[in-house]
């Protein structure tokens, strides 16, 4: 788990972003939504998205919430950050995307964890920003903190052990 | 957008509460005392308002989760801190409370059980008010035990309605026992986004 648990923590609530810089950490608390985990290792800087949903449809009130509107909303703050171009420079970190239960016969919800993840991993593919670890799918909620000092991933599902990915 | 006007809220504040009310009477009498479903505020929040319905998102909750079937789509969970599920296998088990430790067979098969029967109740009671369409055959599935992050719960449970709106609508009910106050057990109804324009839509024609 993360080397200083005494390090400040910005929490990032569903449908949002937010950017760091060490010695502070980035955490947040997924289901079937995917936390995308930026990091610039040079300028130790680092961002975490929760998004919510694949497509923004052209939906602009909420550009945290869908991963088409999140992700360039996450490197606009990081190259905010960095007072530069994030080209070339960030790699990515993924989680979540799990399916908790039936919510009924046919629900919408039954493939959005993994309609999320192949969002995600389509723009970032298209951003060419590599994907260095991914925990994603299955079936559980998951802890999900970046350490922008490093850019490590810790994982910690409910009553498990913390992973790093 | 379905953004219900003040007064299909307290319509369907009403109905809640009618199958609130039929929940209260069918738990009553399987666990052999007087308890009392208290319906909450009917409101819609923003997501991030929703996180924390059952408590700090972090917090480990116990939970059967059931979908619904029938004239409705969505969801209802009926959660537990630890201690006040294990108390209620303990009732159940006709043993002194505490006496449950952890999560085993038993305890799950007791709170899923009790799920089901306040489920059914609650919905029962809820067709049984509500305009024809969204009655149809309305119950739940089969529940499924979780124990899982808070957050994470409501995260997966909001996710059909949230696909379509903004503002979530999540229907709290708690639970009471003479003599013994706040059980710390709730029961949460999500129906999804279509469910939701419908019940509003059949609200509106019963006015």
């Amino acid at each position: 788990m993360p080397n200083d648990p005494a390090a400040p923590v910005v929490p990032v609530a569903i449908g949002r972003w937010a950017v760091a810089a060490a010695p502070a950490q980035l955490r947040t608390l997924l289901g079937s939504c995917v936390g995308v985990a930026l990091h610039d290792r040079a300028a130790k800087v680092g961002g975490l998205a929760h998004v919510v949903l694949p497509d923004s449809r052209g939906d602009v009130a909420h550009p945290g919430k869908y991963a088409d509107t999140a992700i360039p909303a996450l490197i606009a703050d990081i190259e905010r950050a960095i007072r530069g171009k994030a080209a070339g420079r960030l790699v990515a970190k993924l989680a979540g995307g799990a399916s908790m239960f039936q919510t009924g016969p046919d629900p919408p919800s039954r493939n959005i964890g993994r309609m999320n993840q192949e969002a995600v991993e389509a723009i970032l593919a298209a951003l060419r920003i590599p994907i260095l670890g991914r925990d994603l799918g299955g079936e559980g909620g998951r802890n999900m903190i970046l350490d922008p000092a490093t850019g490590r991933v810790w994982i910690r599902s409910p009553g498990g052990d913390g992973r790093e990915i | 957008m379905i953004e219900l006007t003040d007064v299909q809220r307290r319509m369907l504040r009403t109905v809640l509460g009618l199958g609130a009310e039929g929940a209260s009477r069918a738990l009553s009498r399987w666990l052999g005392m007087d308890v009392r479903l208290t319906l909450g505020e009917v409101e819609q929040v923003d997501l991030e308002a929703a996180a924390g319905a059952l408590g700090p998102p972090e917090s480990l909750v116990a939970a059967c989760a059931m979908g619904l079937t029938g004239g409705l789509g969505g969801s209802m969970l009926l959660c537990f801190e630890d201690r006040a599920g294990l108390a209620l296998a303990d009732l159940l088990l006709r043993q002194p409370v505490g006496t449950s430790a952890e999560w085993g067979e038993v305890e799950r098969s007791a709170a899923m059980e009790t799920a089901n029967i306040v489920g059914c109740a609650y919905l029962n009671a809820l067709a049984a008010h509500l305009p024809a369409g969204a009655d149809s055959g309305l119950a739940p599935t089969p529940p499924t035990f979780l124990h899982e992050f808070a957050g994470s719960l409501i995260e997966f449970a909001v996710m059909g309605q949230a696909a379509e709106l903004d503002r979530v609508l999540l229907a709290g009910t708690t639970f009471e026992a003479a003599g013994a106050g706040d059980l710390g057990w709730t029961l949460l109804f999500v129906p999804d986004a279509p469910s939701l324009a419908a019940l509003a839509a059949a609200l509106d024609g019963s006015a």
